[in-house]
């Protein structure tokens, strides 16, 4: 499935920007796309991003030019100043001729971004003579999204696949290993319901750190979390604290990657940190629940793990209140869990979770059961089958044409997918590799 | 139901304040496209904000359907469909564009369905009802739905729409558009090309050919389609039948001597039918300060004097008449002169558009429905504001034009904006994504 594109082809040696102004944990996940354009011979590759995280982006790809945009609304209450602020970087982004433009967010700022450049050679979200539109692999995402428990790639593999050649999945981030610098504890995202509370964080740091061994514990987090950090440390044994150091709220973008460099392990939520902590090969011990699902939004690369709450109605949605209290968070502080992080034996199968390993297929990354019940894998499989041929990367593997039917819809190919002449052309690509 | 004299005091009492916004809803294909334009354009020119539901874009998707080979019964619950279709596409454009009101041409895809939930919501429209009613009749079905109904004709019909269940019926006759029908400083060849002494331009309807039989003794031009068959036409007939264009138009009417205007009907064995309505070609004519030879129509007297219009009502008539006013060029300049006059000081598109838009005022109390958009220009700073000035300066908008006009404006640019337009979509999106408020209107 291709996007729209210029009509000059190859793009190497060309310029080429990302437009990501979504958060922290979005920035980190860009990283195969952006790898993917800097890959190309002679490519220039720019990322406009949140002010916010300009710093971070610099740290993260330093062979990319970054566009800092007032794009977040904290700490700027007037929006007529952002915009003054904003109007020297359209100008530059405007007059940067640019050959591909990669609009990766659903986000009226995205679209309204997006008519600096021709339409022509946007991909994913552009605003084309005051119409809102995304490009068919877009809005494939869109329709996905109703289907969360067994459908959907890996966020970072969705934003790499807008691009022709994308990386393989293998070469984004390193193989996580072990440093010897002890664990690393993230004690909250951005959506507090994705959290787990200090009482359940301090017994799991304790497991890990017996069954890993390790001796030395760091927190890390946000000034928000300081409070909680200073209830996490009450809350530990002894022993415990004092291995401790709490370093929440006490870096920058350059400290938190220092802290999180050569960790043994980090135990988080779904946080940006996680994402970052891939990034470096830190492994990875991730809590994944209520909205969090590892398959959309697991740690990128090989050596990582994720204690999914896997309830009936997981992933819910953020925005809509939880009826039961978020219950699916009591099953990280069962028993049989904490056994098993320690390294004891003697456990049963936690109760309410499902415990995976990431793992990669030709589509990317994806989690593999490998303690507790994963009832979508099936499903799931026949999905990134019929995924992988829509994108012209067949797997072997029988889709049920009632599941084909739901991705493959017929305005898809009854009903023209863009003003564009190119459209056509598209189509029977498209077409051909759905049939390979 | 209003008729003429209602009109004329409607026009001048009720005229709404300010900009308003209005969603032009044209047929897929048909006679009543051009006329949308020159609405869309005269309710542009008057400073109002048009929006257009391009229906002719969809015209060939239908067309494609009706070469499907299936059963009728499948064809037309497709057709029901892509109709369907398009009303649910026209019921999105009014979700997002908040129109003050939807103007619809006669055969606008717009479905029943789609008009009660436009009525249901508080949505105004009207019809502009280009039609014989008598040739098409699908207005007792669709007139009721509608909360206007503008037409060309008078009574009767104006009482039977009344009878129908439509009580805001309003006379308007059809106009022409003086920045597209103008006099023309054609060259000699173009006079050559498109001129003749006698010429016709239209479809060649069976009373059309029946008349024009009568006049080959003459140097006689016929343009335009479905002319074909006809041994004793053939080689009046130009460029081979073909669909003649809106510009080409304009340079026949420039370049001919004496224009034919005999309007059409099915009947050839009355070639010159009895009738009311005026059709487009005669204010068209007129504006382009083109001489006419026009049949006399019932409603003609209201809109022209005997001397701004040259009539006949037999052949022999118009046979005598070509004659005389091919040997008399200054009384044709004196028709043409005055013509024109008449058109551009009472038979504008931009008239018609105001007479409605008076006519919804007075039906509608409290109609446009005040917004509550502040001004583009509230709160910026400079030198943003400057730059914002200018842009509305550069969209022909007005120092008072809400935010939310601009922004229509701007999301209606294409290809790559500039920055200041970049920077008020950005703002707008700001604005709704963060909710900040813009200032109240002052």
């Amino acid at each position: 499935m291709q996007e729209p594109r210029s009509d000059q082809l190859p793009a190497h040696g060309r310029k080429h920007l990302v437009v990501q102004l979504a958060r922290f944990g979005d920035l980190v996940q860009t990283k195969r796309l952006l790898a993917t354009l800097a890959a190309r011979p002679e490519a220039e590759v720019h990322l406009a991003v949140d002010r916010s995280l300009a710093g971070l982006a610099a740290l993260l790809f330093p062979g990319v030019r970054v566009h800092a945009l007032a794009a977040h609304a904290q700490g700027q209450a007037d929006p007529g100043q952002a915009l003054a602020e904003n109007m020297p970087a359209f100008a530059a982004l405007r007059g940067a001729g640019f050959h591909e433009v990669y609009n990766l967010n659903y986000s009226g700022l995205n679209f309204a971004l997006s008519t600096l450049f021709d339409p022509a050679i946007v991909r994913g979200h552009r605003m084309e003579n005051g119409q809102r539109l995304s490009g068919p692999w877009a809005r494939m995402a869109l329709r996905w999204t109703r289907q969360r428990r067994f459908a959907g790639l890996n966020l970072v593999d969705y934003w790499a696949e807008l691009a022709d050649d994308p990386l393989p999945p293998g070469m984004v981030n390193p193989v996580a290993r072990r440093g010897g610098g002890g664990v690393g504890l993230v004690l909250a995202g951005r959506n507090a319901r994705r959290s787990l509370p200090p009482r359940t964080l301090a017994l799991l740091a304790g497991a890990v750190v017996q069954g890993t061994g390790a001796s030395r514990v760091v927190l890390l987090g946000s000034r928000a979390e300081r409070a909680a950090a200073k209830e996490l440390l009450a809350l530990m044994p002894r022993a415990l604290r004092d291995m401790t150091r709490d370093m929440v709220g006490a870096t920058d973008w350059r400290g938190l990657l220092d802290a999180l460099d050569g960790l043994d392990a980090l135990l988080t939520p779904d946080t940006g940190t996680m994402h970052l902590a891939a990034h470096l090969g830190v492994p990875v011990h991730a809590f994944f629940l209520s909205s969090a699902w590892c398959f959309e939004t697991g740690p990128y690369g090989l050596g990582h793990r994720v204690w999914q709450a896997d309830m009936d109605c997981a992933p819910c949605l953020e925005t809509s209140p939880c009826p039961i209290g978020t219950r699916c968070a009591r099953a990280f502080s069962g028993r049989d869990l904490l056994r098993h992080l320690a390294g004891n034996p003697a456990f049963e199968t936690p109760e309410g979770l499902t415990g995976y390993v990431s793992a990669f297929d030709p589509l990317g990354l994806t989690f593999r059961a490998v303690l507790g019940p994963d009832p979508e894998a099936e499903r799931r499989r026949q999905f990134r089958t019929l995924m992988a041929g829509v994108l012209g990367r067949p797997m072997p593997g029988v889709v049920d044409p009632e599941l084909a039917r739901e991705f493959l819809p017929e305005e898809d190919w009854m009903l023209p997918g863009a003003a564009k002449p190119h459209t056509t052309m598209e189509f029977l690509d498209f077409q051909e590799k759905v049939q390979a | 139901m209003t008729s003429r004299s209602d009109l004329t005091e409607a026009a001048r009492s009720g005229t709404p304040q300010g900009p308003l916004r209005v969603l032009l809803v044209p047929p897929l294909y048909g006679g009543s496209l051009p006329v949308a334009r020159f609405c869309g354009r005269a309710l542009a020119g008057m400073g109002h904000m048009v929006e257009t539901f391009e229906a002719p874009d969809f015209h060939g998707a239908f067309s494609a359907l009706k070469g499907l080979r299936v059963t009728s019964e499948r064809l037309t619950h497709l057709e029901n469909a892509f109709l369907g279709v398009i009303s649910q596409a026209i019921l999105a454009k009014v979700e997002t564009f908040e129109p003050d009101l939807v103007l619809a041409l006669a055969q606008a895809p717009l479905g029943a369905q789609a008009l009660r939930r436009l009525r249901r919501d508080g949505v105004p429209t009207a019809m502009w009802f280009v039609e014989d009613w008598r040739v098409f009749t699908y207005w007792r079905a669709y007139a009721p739905l509608y909360d206007f109904f503008a037409v060309i004709q008078e009574d009767p019909f104006l009482g039977e729409l009344a009878a129908a269940g439509q009580p805001n019926a309003l006379y308007l006759p059809l106009a022409a558009d003086p920045q597209f029908h103008r006099p023309l400083d054609l060259t000699p060849g173009e006079r050559r090309t498109w001129g003749a002494q006698v010429g016709f331009m239209g479809a060649g309807y069976p009373n059309r050919r029946a008349a024009f039989r009568r006049l080959a003794h003459h140097d006689f031009k016929i343009w335009g389609t479905e002319w074909e068959g006809d041994a004793a036409l053939a080689r009046r007939v130009q460029m081979r039948g073909r669909r003649v264009s809106p510009e080409e138009c304009v340079k026949i009417f420039n370049a001919t001597l004496v224009n034919l205007n005999l309007h059409s009907s099915v009947q050839a064995d009355n070639p010159v039918p009895p009738g009311d309505f005026v059709n487009p070609r005669t204010f068209e004519l007129a504006a382009c300060g083109a001489f006419q030879l026009v049949d006399r129509r019932g409603l003609m007297d209201d809109l022209f004097w005997s001397d701004e219009l040259a009539t006949f009502q037999t052949l022999e008539e118009l046979d005598e008449r070509i004659a005389y006013f091919l040997e008399h060029p200054e009384e044709r300049l004196e028709y043409a002169r005055r013509g024109r006059e008449r058109v551009l000081a009472d038979h504008t598109y931009t008239h018609r558009m105001a007479a409605l838009l008076a006519f919804v005022a007075q039906r509608r109390p409290g109609w446009p429905a005040p917004r509550k958009s502040a001004r583009a220009l509230d709160g910026l700073p400079e030198p943003l504001r400057a730059q914002v000035v200018e842009l509305l300066d550069r969209l022909g908008l007005g120092a008072d034009t809400t935010f939310d006009d601009l922004v229509w404006a701007v999301r209606q640019r294409q290809g790559e904006l500039t920055e200041v337009e970049t920077a008020v979509l950005f703002l707008d999106e700001w604005r709704r994504q963060y909710g900040a408020k813009p200032a109240e209107p002052s």
